[in-house]
């Protein structure tokens, strides 16, 4: 495996597949330091109220207990947060969610810790609890921020046209309300990380982490230490989805560092902590109309978005933007009036989540166009693909799609394939007690930050005296195999085989800041700037080579497996003994990449600080075939297709691995996972209530690349990192009622919703 | 209590407290930190290892249950130096995304080996039903152990 | 807090004799509540005695140890052949890692209204065989569980075997289980059934329900209406009609108590594949 080329185009295996096979590469949680101290936080178990007395006497008097600390033990500010910092580290006066801490024991084992927080007493003046958006809504409602002035964290309108007018003079008005729950990302790897302040008054970290370098700020704005002084290492993590973007136990590590100077502090959260102070996806409620001509023409959409984010803010106003941006589906339409609410409640705490505020409006968006197509008795392929945007249109925020859109051929694919070829006599070969359905979705998510904050990396790569080639990737990996891809890009720009390729993961002092590991950007911009960085090698490799051969002038050498050569000549210089011959700082690159953002300047989207608009879009089609047992309930997913168009493919591999266990997501978050709340009380607590797929849950998807090239992308590609999770949900809901002859407008689809449908089916019939 | 056990072939003396689970010897006083923690309820299969060459959760394991027994854990069945076919197959195969179920998976499905060397694609499906993964969706993981003998 | 290993039933009873002392087999469900907060003290392991694992047949009659694992129960030929029912059951309990240490006496002393392997046990007329140090005695599993998490279990005494009649090896044996996923997964209702026909009618039927009762429930109503009928669409309708009115179940995150009642006389339909 180390001699062959490590090119694009081939499914070339991970660079770090063996490690992880063998049990050998150390993920944020497998490190034990000698002398390690843990540390735990103690949380409030009330989803709102005031905090009276935090007593920690006898947890502090516990032998084995090196700190008990409370909100007067916090310097600094107090606040974390990505964008909007409304987070305490440690709550002071109020809690507003059943996670939300109030001490933090550091201890000399796992034992003592559970022991010391147990000991701890809090006394909490309960406050009325917003167990929902209406109850947060409501006029007399208490205000969970009161700085804030409202439960509303963000109101926003996106406009286009006049939607209402347009409605008016539509031939047919659809109207419909859906609900997505909340979501957690169940990373098999919890949150965790390890802390130490040295000597030198450096605050260094190891943490699993999608943003190493943005921690830094938010732990110096939360505990008022220069960013400068914080060291930031994030080995590959074990998940994260989103769920690790932003600090989870970032903040409170440091200040159990701050506070025992020289010690190693670690804290790992166990999965019930991950599911009680863990970020979660927003649920979201969001009502529907949709015009449209008889003949199929999309004219208009009006709709209301609510987004719950849950007790604090996140990336709560980030997510709604991006669904508001996709609120009409990636459609040619006219007109759009989308009014969004991301509304504060005292529900555990909504982030970033694969598929990003789409995830929810695409079981929307797509089952307006069902319901359209069964009004219109349309082919529901043949109208999607009549309607469907492509290079140059305006999409329903206003903006041109300048970059490349391959929609179309996604959705023709699907159509031509023999699993919706063949549905009828598939349907109709249903076995006793059951009931067979086909579906489809239409897929897209926008890639990258959007405008407003710039979507930046710098990419450093290294000849080392060993002749190898050393990355310094500035974004985590947390399996999307961006690493390998890293170094993919290098071994297709310098011609090396993986032996000489080595990536090492970002680490705040030895990589250069290059953004979060979110949004489907990593590839596509550290890629860039990957590329320009190796393009500055090779230039200054091939002038040092002329050099050090005596040959006048630079053209005519190429770099090949282990040398640059002159090929008028055939002269070579090992690259040996061009790392032993040039100092270090003439053989390391670096160059950076900016993501284009649009050049429009919409008149719509001017709450939005940042993210509105985006600029580039991956997109899908997706299939389902599903069968419904009449008896249970049960719906068994049969076969999944899905038609992607990411650009150009770099590694099939890793490619098909990203839209298969995005669709596994997708398919858990339409059958069986509802992160469940009850008064604001969690009800799904573990693993055995909040249920993800087994290997028994799903189908073998089958996934095909539909190439368009993206000019602007490494390569051609573009990210499609989260668009895989925005389809099964619709596709699924779309089946269902292909099966059933009944609309889907919530998910998770239960058991106990597919009898009732039957019911009123029957009762119908 | 003192307790003697085989691991990975070597033989081994540990003072351990009857409370103390398996998990927790391996990865924190013996350092075999390739057995992940994942839930702490057997509902993953992270923790997954071969006692008697049996898999079994070392989340739900004394590690007083230990005793006298043979342990194989993820490292002593393969090293990057010389894997074993599985960890071999799972690499090339795509089969490793973020690798945190990987060494459960890996584990698990050489005990079907030793018990079924050619086991059928669904009958692997349900040998791995109880190790989650998030990431992949099992196809590839399925594939890797069933063409575990192919190149 | 300690933990034990007895390799006999003589150093076993010593144990049992010191006050706070739990005891666990495979420790699934055991050191899952350990883990809670809950079965504090002591702990003694029971899977190094001998005799509580193993199965033997004998005269019409297999005595299963009640720590022999269901994995080691899967794999049995005999309960494959003879118990298919109760095969099925177990190959859909946990997963293969939890089987692979969990064990029947656990299961049957956890003692869960959605005990995977309760309800063939139930349909089976199967018997726990108690022992303490001095006695021994048996009684129907019915007899044994005494609510959700209860048994007649005294201090000092453990489940040590179990006894299954064979059925006749022409009865039909039937077992389904419901749960929100395909492993892993709480059945939110279930049903046994072991019946015989006479040509096309019920000559005996057992029919025992999980998850849908605070204790595994035999429906005699449904079991008396249906002897001596054929299993006809219709008439199953019927008996399932009855079996609604007769289950207790009730409504937590995994499904509604509406649903279980549903569910619990749909199953029933499903032995309309049996009729001849």
């Amino acid at each position: 495996m180390p001699h062959e080329p490590y090119d694009i185009g081939p499914a070339r295996p991970r660079l770090d597949a063996l490690t992880k096979a063998c049990g050998t590469e150390r993920f944020s949680a497998d490190h034990y330091p000698p002398d390690l101290l843990w540390a735990g936080a103690r949380r409030c178990g009330v989803p709102h109220g005031i905090l009276r007395v935090v007593d920690a006497a006898a947890a502090r008097a516990l032998p084995g207990v090196h700190a008990v600390l409370t909100r007067e033990d916090v310097p600094g500010s107090n606040r974390q947060g990505i964008v909007h910092k409304d987070m305490p580290v440690l709550c002071g006066t109020k809690v507003r969610h059943c996670g939300d801490p109030v001490a933090l024991v550091v201890a000399e084992s796992r034992d003592v810790l559970r022991q010391a927080l147990a000991l701890i007493r809090v006394d909490i003046e309960p406050q009325q609890a917003l167990a929902d958006m209406d109850a947060a809504l409501a006029p007399d409602a208490p205000l969970i921020h009161e700085d804030h002035g409202s439960n509303v964290l963000l109101s926003a309108e996106i406009r286009k046209g006049d939607a209402e007018e347009a409605l008016a003079q539509c031939d047919v008005v659809l109207e419909e309300t859906f609900f997505t729950p909340s979501q957690a990302h169940a990373f098999l790897e919890t949150e965790n990380g390890l802390a130490r302040l040295d000597d030198d008054g450096v605050l260094h970290l190891t943490v699993s982490t999608q943003a190493p370098f943005r921690d830094r700020f938010e732990i110096g704005h939360a505990l008022g230490v220069e960013p400068w002084k914080i060291h930031i290492h994030s080995p590959f993590l074990g998940g994260g989805f989103g769920g690790k973007d932003g600090a989870t136990v970032q903040c409170l590590l440091g200040l159990a560092a701050l506070r025992l100077p020289g010690r190693t502090i670690k804290m790992w959260w166990d999965r019930e902590e991950s599911f009680l102070a863990g970020y979660k996806r927003h649920a979201a409620r969001m009502h529907y109309r949709l015009g449209a001509m008889n003949d199929g023409t999309l004219r208009s959409v009006v709709c209301r978005l609510w987004y719950d984010t849950g007790a604090y803010a996140h990336l709560g106003g980030e997510i709604m933007e991006l669904g508001m941006e996709h609120a009409a589906g990636p459609y040619r339409v006219e007109h759009m009036d989308c009014r969004g609410f991301c509304v504060y409640t005292n529900n555990p705490v909504a982030g970033a989540f694969r598929g990003f505020g789409v995830a929810q409006v695409s079981l929307a968006f797509e089952g307006m166009m069902d319901r359209l197509a069964d009004r219109l008795g349309r082919d529901p392929l043949d109208l999607r693909r009549q309607n469907a945007l492509r290079r140059g249109d305006r999409n329903c925020a206003g903006v041109t799609l300048t970059s490349s859109v391959g929609l179309d051929e996604c959705l023709r694919r699907v159509q031509g394939h023999e699993l919706w070829t063949t549905r009828h006599a598939w349907k109709k070969g249903a076995p006793t007690f059951t009931r067979r359905g086909v579906g489809i979705a239409a897929v897209f998510n926008g890639m990258g930050y959007g405008r407003g904050l710039a979507d930046n990396a710098i990419a450093k790569i290294e000849l080392t005296p060993q002749g190898r080639f050393v990355i310094y990737s500035g974004v985590p990996d947390m399996g999307q195999g961006n690493a390998s891809t890293f170094a993919q890009i290098a071994g297709e720009m310098l011609c090396q085989d993986a032996s000489r390729l080595e990536v090492i993961q970002p680490d705040t002092k030895r990589s250069h800041p290059s953004g979060s590991a979110s949004a489907g950007r990593t590839t596509y911009t550290f890629g860039q700037a990957l590329i320009q960085a190796c393009e500055l090698m090779t230039s200054k490799l091939v002038r040092r080579a002329a050099l050090a051969l005596m040959i006048d002038e630079p053209g005519g050498f190429t770099l090949v497996p282990g040398a640059v050569r002159h090929l008028p000549t055939g002269k070579e210089l090992p690259l040996t003994v061009m790392g032993s011959m040039l100092p270090r700082d003439d053989r390391v690159c670096v160059s950076e990449y900016l993501m284009p953002v649009s050049r429009e300047v919409p008149e719509t989207g001017k709450d939005f600080a940042l993210g509105f608009p985006h600029l580039i879009f991956p997109f899908a089609a997706h299939l389902v075939r599903v069968e419904v047992d009449e008896l249970t309930g049960l719906v068994r997913v049969c076969d999944y297709l899905a038609a992607t168009d990411g650009g150009r493919v770099l590694n099939p591999q890793n490619f098909h691995q990203q839209i298969e266990g995005a669709v596994a997501q997708g398919l858990g978050f339409a059958l069986m996972e509802g992160f469940g709340t009850e008064n604001a009380r969690i009800t799904t607590p573990d693993l055995s209530t909040y249920l993800i797929p087994t290997s028994l849950d799903l189908p073998d998807t089958r996934s095909m690349a539909v190439e368009t090239l993206e000019h602007s992308g490494p390569f051609g590609m573009k990210g499609v990192g989260e668009e895989g999770l925005n389809g099964p949900l619709p596709a699924v809901a779309s089946a269902l009622s292909d099966a059933l002859g009944a609309r889907i407008t919530r998910a998770p689809v239960t058991p106990a919703m597919i009898l009732e449908l039957l019911a009123s089916r029957g009762a119908q019939a | 209590m003192i307790i003697h056990f085989c691991i990975n072939g070597r033989d081994t003396e540990l003072d351990v407290r009857g409370d103390e689970r398996a998990v927790d010897i391996l990865r924190e006083r013996l350092g075999l930190t390739g057995t992940k923690e994942g839930c702490g309820t057997g509902e993953c299969g992270a923790c997954a290892i071969l006692v008697d060459g049996r898999a079994r959760l070392s989340c739900l394991t004394l590690a007083a249950q230990l005793d006298g027994r043979d342990l194989t854990t993820i490292e002593g069945l393969g090293s990057p130096e010389a894997p074993h076919p599985l960890q071999q197959s799972f690499a090339e195969r795509g089969a490793v995304q973020c690798g945190f179920c990987t060494p459960g998976m890996v584990v698990t499905a050489a005990d079907l080996l030793a018990r079924d060397p050619h086991p059928g694609r669904e009958a692997i499906r349900e040998a791995l039903s109880g190790n989650l993964c998030r990431c992949t969706g099992y196809s590839r993981i399925l594939d890797a152990v069933h063409k575990v003998d192919e190149r | 807090m300690s933990a034990y290993l007895p390799g006999t039933l003589a150093d076993l009873w010593n144990l049992l004799e010191e006050a706070n002392t739990s005891v666990m087999a495979g420790g699934t469900d055991f050191l899952v509540r350990r883990r809670a907060g809950k079965c504090a003290g002591r702990i003694c392991c029971l899977e190094r005695i001998p005799e509580l694992r193993g199965l033997e047949a004998q005269d019409g009659v297999l005595e299963i140890g009640a720590a022999t694992t269901l994995t080691d129960l899967l794999e049995s030929s005999t309960v494959a052949a003879r118990l298919p029912m109760l095969h099925q059951a177990i190959r859909q309990l946990g997963s293969p890692l939890v089987r692979n240490q969990a064990t029947l006496g656990g299961n049957m002393c956890t003692a869960s209204p959605a005990g995977d392997t309760l309800p063939a046990l139930y349909a089976l007329g199967a018997q726990a065989v108690l022992m303490s140090r001095d006695a021994e005695r048996a009684l129907d599993v019915a007899g044994f569980i005494t609510g959700p998490g209860r048994t007649v279990l005294e201090p000092g005494e453990i489940l040590a075997r179990v006894r299954i009649p064979l059925p006749d090896p022409g009865a039909v044996q039937h077992f389904e289980k419901v749960g929100r996923r395909q492993a892993l997964a709480i059945s939110v209702a279930s049903l046994a059934a072991v019946l015989r026909l006479d040509g096309d009618a019920v000559r005996d039927i057992r029919l025992a329900f999980g998850s849908v009762s605070p204790t595994v429930l035999r429906c005699a109503e449904a079991e008396a209406w249906l002897t001596g009928r054929t299993l006809t669409a219709d008439n199953l309708s019927h008996a399932a009609d009855l079996v609604r009115a007769a289950v207790r179940p009730i409504g937590d995150v995994r499904a509604t108590a509406d649903y279980r009642r549903q569910v619990a006389g749909n199953l029933l339909l499903r032995l309309e594949a049996y009729r001849p």
